[in-house]
């Protein structure tokens, strides 16, 4: 994947919250909190647990071979931020991961025609390189 | 039955006319709508005591400035940041507070320059974004910062799920277009729509078009609650409410993190119990609809059609007037004007009034009526009224 020199898409903010998520985003690997009381997976990850409110909250590194299904999207005719104007029309596109399906994670699919996407169809992760340091997850139709 | 139930009455309602370019100020036509709600309850201003008002990013006015310049003297004064279902939950804590003592009488309002002054959803900072919304590093990277593409992501679900499809939420917008030709002053009176060009216009945000998408004005609107005791001093007829569940919350702050539900699945029970009324005994509805998708799905969630069947219960008609259920009667937030759902609660309050008596825009005989708030999936409310 080429490296863009100018990126005019808004760039992930990382906060207290998600830092460990986009840090692994920017080496190519996926990382998703996890609680240790209830033991269910969390997304997008927060400062506890959503289900059962616990603080024992950790991140599990998933790495980067990462197969989903698509559970929903929508196609955007129009940009409604900077940036997007270039690519419409732009899927967005929710997945749950095959192997932890309470985890849902909403990216841009690629490589994709708008009349092909299907709900339930598989897909897997690929990250975009949006500047030397970050890296945007994406999901793109399994080979 | 809830404690609070029939106590409590709207006995005033009011707006400012809508159009894409008010040439004033969100506190004149506060003001007006004010006003036109005192003079139809036949109270003064001075018998306002309390002052509610609802904005977002400071669209509006204060409720400081509309008591001060319609000549109030209120005890309590209230504005808070929100949108839909923000009407159903400042009547809820004007109810509240007068029924603790605190207050006798209250003014709602909601005004904006929607069309021609700050809109909605559009010109924010995407780093502003990013940091405002919960879990906005999650959407705002991908290009999701539009409510159209929020609820096309649940829509899309919900239809590969119950197998609705494009005409059923064509149907939704040719009903309520339809109901905005028999309402002067629906925005949209005089543009009628067909299947067929409904189906021609191209999307903005999958499934949704234009015709889905509510209209966006230069509008105000104003409720006046009070005490049925009070309410027999009014000029008005007065409409009481049965019951309220003025807000409800989707379990998990990142909503779209759940697709398969929304607050208003929530909210129905509560409702009902309050009420003492069943989702049959309903004979009118106002349901939120800042897109046609969102009346299909609050009808399922009201128990107002059955899960999974919403699409059969449109498609026969039971929307229109002379339907089952006759629903956004002046044309709703699709075809008659947007405040946030305040101009629906207007609505439902002269259907169950009979104010329309004689005309082809009476729903004959109602006498309870629902009128549902949506904040998108995240927040709902709703109230049952009876005449
Ligand atoms: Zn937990």
């Amino acid at each position: 994947m080429t490296i863009q020199t100018k990126y005019e898409k808004p760039i992930p903010l990382k906060n207290e919250d998600n830092r460990p998520y986009w840090d692994a985003a920017d080496r190519h690997e996926l990382e998703v909190q996890k609680c240790n009381d209830c033991k269910s997976y969390l997304h997008p990850p927060g400062p506890a647990c959503p289900k059962c409110g616990s603080a024992a909250v950790e991140w599990e590194n998933l790495g980067s071979d990462i197969k989903a299904t698509l559970s929903s999207y929508v196609i955007s005719y129009r940009p409604f931020l900077p940036g997007f104007q270039n690519d419409l029309p732009t899927i967005i596109a929710q997945a749950a991961l095959d192997d932890k399906p309470d985890v849902r994670i909403l990216c841009n699919l690629l490589e994709c025609k708008p009349e092909d996407v299907k709900i339930g169809m598989p897909v897997q992760m690929t990250w975009q390189d949006i500047t030397e340091e970050r890296a945007l997850p994406q999901w793109k139709p399994t080979d | 039955m809830d404690k609070i139930s029939n106590k409590y009455a709207v006995v005033g309602v009011g707006e400012y006319e809508r159009s894409r370019k008010s040439g004033t100020t969100p506190l004149q036509m506060a003001l007006v709508a004010a006003r036109n709600a005192l003079q139809d309850a036949g109270l003064e201003a001075s018998d306002i005591d309390g002052i509610m008002n609802y904005s977002t990013g400071g669209d509006s006015c204060t409720s400081h400035e509309v008591a001060t310049y319609l000549g109030a003297r209120p005890k309590y004064v209230k504005d808070i940041s929100g949108g839909g279902s923000s009407t159903e939950m400042l009547i809820g804590d004007a109810i509240g507070m007068i029924d603790a003592g605190l207050l006798n009488t209250v003014l709602i309002y909601r005004s904006m320059n929607g069309a021609s002054g700050q809109l909605v959803g559009r010109g924010y900072d995407p780093n502003m974004l990013q940091n405002a919304l919960p879990g906005g590093s999650f959407i705002i990277p991908y290009g999701s910062a539009s409510p159209s593409q929020w609820f096309g992501i649940f829509a899309t679900r919900h239809m590969h799920q119950t197998g609705l499809t494009k005409e059923h939420l064509g149907q939704v917008c040719i009903d309520f277009y339809e109901h905005a030709q028999r309402n002067p002053k629906a925005h949209l009176n005089g543009k009628t729509l067909t299947m067929e060009e409904y189906l021609n216009t191209p999307d903005i945000s999958s499934p949704f078009n234009i015709h889905d998408c509510c209209l966006e004005l230069d509008e105000a609107n104003a409720i006046i609650v009070t005490s049925a005791d009070r309410a027999k001093d009014c000029k008005s007829r007065p409409v009481y409410i049965m019951g309220i569940t003025p807000r409800e919350t989707h379990p998990h702050a990142h909503y779209w993190s759940d697709l398969d539900q929304v607050a208003a699945d929530h909210v129905a029970p509560a409702l009902y119990q309050s009420a003492g009324v069943k989702p049959e005994d309903i004979q009118v509805a106002a349901i939120y609809d800042c897109f046609s998708w969102v009346v299909l799905r609050q009808l399922e969630a009201y128990g107002l059609a059955p899960r999974g069947e919403v699409g059969d219960f449109v498609a026969a008609g039971n929307l229109k007037m002379g339907g089952k259920l006759p629903t956004n009667t002046a044309g709703g937030m699709l075809a008659e004007g947007y405040t946030h759902g305040m101009n629906n609660v207007l609505e439902i309050v002269r259907q169950l009034r009979h104010e329309y008596k004689g005309s082809d825009r009476q729903v004959e005989d109602c006498e309870i009526g629902i009128c549902t708030g949506w904040s998108g999936p995240d927040l709902a409310g709703a109230m049952i009224l009876g005449n």
